[in-house]
């Protein structure tokens, strides 16, 4: 097969995480019984006016500033009409003449450890739809759903592989979800990806016949998908055929695109300015306010991450991790083993985390706890074997870690004397031994650690111990 | 005994020293309401609860002056477990779940609900002839229109049923009904009222306002229904005032405008000339009157063609027999929903307006036709601006004609428009617009001026309006008041 | 002869206004929305005005409203004035589709 060049572009839905809706006060939340999250502006009653979220707009502000955009100050809404049962209004309130950021850009990190910019083309404002679930000849409606703010984020034609496909969803997810934008959860909704796929054979062609995917549940789909799609498409032109613009989604089970169906000729929204939201007007002072709200992105993390000295392991699985990762940050400006403590937060800690489901906020790990516990393990007064032992007690007490320790009879001896005097006990008792040692057999220097861990039932200083040990035996 | 024909503080004196209670004036009501039935004003009356919030303010202090008057509300704005239909037949068993807030604010002053009036479906129309329920008849002569779309309220104020009524006006739909049967109709500033609650036709024109008998009485109401509301964006903060502050007072060095336009010859000669002689009584009162050129006046009517039905075709998308209102009975599929439930619930008119409004926002119409008219009409609304810089009102007259038969013909579509062709303009430019009853014609059919100001000058429209009320004296019952005791 | 609308023409508006129609009723609709159609074509006769466009006449921008909840219907309020309805949920006819918009 000869090679062809894909032009990829990607859109991009995310729920925002505010208290209620964008057009109306009615909560915004997932999971709850059917209809129970609404009111008469939400159901399109008569008469019913929209009012407009400060809070979308915050995050509109805040989301435009990550990804590059520049922000619009004077901006409007406007309507798409169109007949569905999951719009109540049957025209949804969004921006299209007006988009709140636009000319943006997101930076990927190939494998190669290339960088390259996907460009955002315009980001806008709109609202969600209702829930519909189909039983047999009946579809159920449920309209909590409906009036939930999204940002729809709309790259332009400039991806060129699944792989940057995957990246850039990555990327976005990571950057709007530690933005506090969006919870970015794919599997529940609040993120979805719909994706444009062309092929052409050299760049100077003009841009080959579309096919959206959606319906894609996961980034590793949208990889396969348009990986699939580029396949399907080069195979066609390979033989001669050609094929029309067409909706496509990402068939779980098939793990390949199907038909859904061949667009028409272009949908005829009526798109005109909604009368009933006058213009938005954005002051320096709100655009700033909201940029401030902005919570440390994960490049930054990363960047102050690995100037502390934390391995690039762990800065990566910190990262991943939003809560402990904003634990962490906690501790940035203390002086302290950031690398222990990224240890202890990845190990001990997670396991208990998971175990439990808990939070790490949920824990009763103050800094000043997490600090004694970091100095306790780095001068080896507690052993990572002894930590195992209470670290539910650590996480679940508010005594310090000492008493703890205390409490469990773990208690290493770190006075000098008293280990010198077990030592040379030691030294005494077992002559064959210090004279293999001298022999030039390492082995059994660890033989007579040992006995003295033994002797001290394993609450000696161990690189006390060795210490001492070492300096006995010249 | 009556008292709903008193004035005003009369009745108010009344009830304070419990002479009269507000039941009283519900019964008087009721029973105007029943002798003039074949009016056909009303939609749905409100009897029961009517009388129970009567005697349930029996108790409570009179502590304003339209406390426990009844009041007519015309059947577009949404009342709580009071069935609203905006006449059409889609919406005929339609009983709304919450307030309009304009309702809140009357209930807020303890004025009674006693129904709902009759109007065009959707407030599509200008003879009120559109309705599902039947057109209202001119109490000055039963064989004629009310005019539209508030004819229910028109015609319920001009029979002297109630003192007060609640309308709505899109294109002149307060006004030019009020100027056919000979009341007082206010359509105030754009976003001086909220919308919240008023079934929307086109988003950027409607506008509720009050309908009287008087001038006085028109701005007390005002008073209660004006200010900013949460749930209406377009509403609009303003300091408070007192609409009926320059009632009484002397016009002279009042400047007023009369645009050319509204006196050129689309306009019967009687009109004019009535129009004329007011013109020379304010000369001789101390104003000055200066013929105007207004420009894009002459393209009002197309431009709100545009407009309106664009909108509207997008607010009315939402009765689609899903959610609430009339479905049709035995859907197929889900398109049988949408197509036969609209087709059996909407009557002629709408659907007219509703197709050609889709057909100017589809594809590269919009284009075309609807950012075109959005264009000029910011240049319309500049030139009234430009007027207000040097002139304090306008005038003219509010209809072509006066009110014509209920029988004629209703076959050109593009009548209704014309109706409205000199109340159009003030919509457009969101600016504040009154009728005011200045006489009648050969056939004792009431002739109607308009009063327009610039954005938020109500009071001052009140002012000419009630000095010219005064001078003028005439006799605005229908039923000349012979039936006093 | 009286201008018209072709058929198709009626029943493209027809289709995005979501309203069936009777043959009588297309007949009836040809010379109307036609006579409607020819009006609204005087705007392109308008000359001498500007770019900018009024979209209504609002005096006030847009005041944000708090991020705080208001009451809510409970679900048998939603389902009251439904034509169709099952458990909490407001019923239709099956749709087979994807939806549209968002």
């Amino acid at each position: 097969m000869s090679n062809y060049i894909p032009t990829i572009g990607v859109e991009v839905h995310v729920e925002l995480k505010t208290k209620t809706k964008i057009f109306s006060n009615s909560i915004n939340g997932y999971g709850e019984m059917a209809n129970s999250l609404t009111n008469v502006i939400d159901l399109a009653y008569p008469g019913t006016l929209p009012t407009l979220n400060e809070e979308v707009i915050n995050l509109g502000i805040k989301a435009a500033t990550i990804l590059n955009c520049k922000i619009r100050k004077v901006m409007h809404f406007d309507r798409k009409n169109y007949f569905y049962p999951d719009i109540s209004k049957n025209y949804q309130i969004t921006q299209n003449a007006t988009p709140i950021g636009y000319d943006g850009y997101v930076e990927i990190t190939k494998e190669n450890g290339e960088k390259k910019k996907i460009y955002i083309e315009e980001m806008h404002i709109e609202e969600d739809t209702c829930k519909s679930a189909h039983r047999g000849t009946k579809t159920l409606l449920d309209f909590n759903r409906a009036g939930v703010p999204l940002i729809e984020i709309v790259t332009k034609p400039c991806i060129s592989s699944g792989e940057e496909t995957k990246l850039y969803l990555e990327k976005l997810r990571e950057l709007l979800s530690y933005g506090d934008i969006s919870d970015c959860k794919i599997e529940e909704g609040s993120m979805r990806a719909d994706v444009n796929v062309s092929i052409r054979k050299n760049e100077s062609d003009p841009l080959g016949t579309k096919a959206e995917i959606k319906n894609i549940g996961s980034i590793s789909n949208a990889k396969l998908g348009v990986e699939k799609e580029i396949e399907r498409q080069t195979k066609l032109y390979e033989n001669g055929e050609t094929f029309l613009p067409q909706t496509r989604r990402f068939d779980d089970k098939l793990n390949d695109t199907v038909l859904m169906r061949v667009k028409e000729t272009g949908n005829d929204y009526r798109y005109f300015p909604e009368p009933d939201i006058p213009f938005v007007v954005l002051t320096d002072e709100m655009i700033e306010n909201a940029r401030k709200t902005i919570p440390m992105l994960p490049d930054e993390r990363r960047k102050k991450y690995l100037e502390l000295g934390v391995s690039e392991i762990n800065t990566k699985k910190l990262i991943q991790n939003r809560s402990l990762s904003d634990y962490f940050n906690t501790l940035l400006e203390e002086k302290t083993n950031h690398q222990v403590a990224s240890n202890l937060l990845l190990g001990d800690i997670s396991a208990y985390l998971n175990k439990n489901e808990k939070d790490i906020t949920e824990t009763t790990l103050t800094k000043e706890r997490m600090l004694e516990l970091i100095e306790l393990l780095e001068n080896n007064t507690l052993t990572s074997k002894n930590l195992k032992e209470i670290i539910n007690e650590i996480l679940e007490s508010t005594e310090t870690i000492k008493e703890i320790m205390k409490k469990n009879g773990i208690e290493n001896i770190t006075d000098d004397t008293e280990i010198r005097n077990i030592i040379q006990k030691i030294i005494k008792e077992n002559p064959e031994s210090v004279n293999d040692y001298k022999n030039g057999h390492d082995r059994a220097i660890k033989f007579l650690m040992g006995q003295v861990m033994k002797e001290t039932k394993g609450k000696a200083n161990p690189k006390m111990a060795m210490d001492i040990l070492t300096e006995e035996l010249k | 005994m009556k008292y709903l024909n008193k004035d005003i503080k009369e009745i108010n004196k009344l009830l304070k020293s419990k002479k009269i209670k507000p039941i009283d004036l519900v019964e008087e009501a009721f029973e105007n309401i029943e002798k003039n039935k074949d009016l056909n004003a009303y939609i749905t009356l409100n009897k029961e609860e009517a009388i129970k919030q009567a005697k349930s303010l029996e108790d409570k202090e009179v502590d304003n002056l339209l406390f426990g008057l009844p009041i007519a509300v015309k059947d577009n704005i949404v009342t709580k477990d009071l069935r609203t239909t905006c006449a059409s037949h889609i919406l005929d068993n339609f009983i709304p779940i919450y307030n309009a807030t304009v309702v809140e604010k009357i209930k807020a002053k303890n004025m009674i609900i006693i129904g709902k009036t009759n109007m065009d479906e959707f407030a599509m129309g200008s003879s009120s002839r559109t309705s599902y329920f039947g057109a209202p008849k001119n109490p000055w002569n039963p064989k004629k229109i009310s005019g539209g779309s508030s004819g229910g309220s028109a015609t319920t104020i001009a029979a002297r049923d109630v003192l007060f009524a609640l309308g709505s006006d899109t294109g002149g739909s307060i006004r030019q009904p009020a100027s056919y049967t000979g009341i007082v109709g206010m359509k105030p500033t754009y976003g001086r009222i909220s919308r919240f609650g008023l079934v929307a036709f086109a988003s950027s024109l409607d506008q509720i306002g009050p309908m009287t008998k008087n001038v006085y009485e028109n701005a007390l109401l005002l008073n209660a229904l004006v200010g900013k509301d949460e749930k209406d964006l377009t509403s609009v903060r303003r300091e408070e005032e007192d609409f009926t502050r320059f009632i009484g007072k002397d016009i002279k060095g009042m400047k007023i405008a009369v645009p050319n336009y509204f006196m050129s010859d689309i306009v019967s000669s009687e009109i004019i000339d009535k129009v004329k002689e007011i013109i020379k009584l304010l000369e001789k009162k101390g104003a000055t009157v200066d013929y105007v050129d207004v420009k894009y006046l002459e393209n009002a009517v197309t431009l709100y063609q545009i407009i309106a039905m664009g909108e509207a075709s997008s607010n009315l998308a939402r009765f689609d027999g899903i959610r609430y209102g009339h479905s049709y009975e035995n859907p197929k599929n889900i398109e049988d929903v949408y197509l036969k439930t609209r087709a059996e619930g909407f009557g002629e008119e709408v659907k007219r307006r509703i197709m050609v409004g889709s057909y100017l926002l589809s594809g590269e119409n919009a284009k075309v036709y609807y950012n075109k008219a959005l264009s000029i009409r910011d240049d319309m609304r500049k030139e009234f601006k430009n007027v207000f810089k040097k002139y304090d009102l306008m005038i003219g007259p509010t209809t072509t004609t006066t009110a014509y038969n209920l029988t004629d013909p209703m076959d050109d579509p593009r009548k209704s428009f014309m109706d409205d062709v000199l109340v159009i303009p003030v919509n457009m430019a969101g600016l504040p617009g009154l009728n005011l009853p200045i006489g009648f014609d050969k056939n004792n059919m009431p002739i109607g001026m308009q009063v327009i100001g610039d954005s938020f000058e109500e009071a001052k429209i009140y002012h000419l309006a009630s000095f010219l009320e005064k001078e003028l004296n005439l006799e605005l019952n229908p039923f000349g008041g012979e039936e006093d005791e | 002869m009286e201008e018209k609308l072709t058929k198709e023409e009626v029943l493209h508006v027809a289709d995005l206004a979501r309203i069936s129609l009777t043959e009588e009723e297309i007949e009836k609709y040809r010379v109307e929305l036609k006579k409607l159609l020819n009006d609204v074509e005087k705007i392109n006769d308008v000359k001498g005005y500007d770019d900018d466009i009024l979209i209504a006449c609002w005096e006030e921008n847009t005041t944000l409203r708090k991020d705080e909840p208001g009451e809510m219907l409970n679900p048998k309020e939603v389902i009251g004035n439904a034509p169709r309805h099952s458990g909490n949920y407001i019923e239709v006819p099956v749709v087979i589709s994807d939806g549209e918009g968002a």
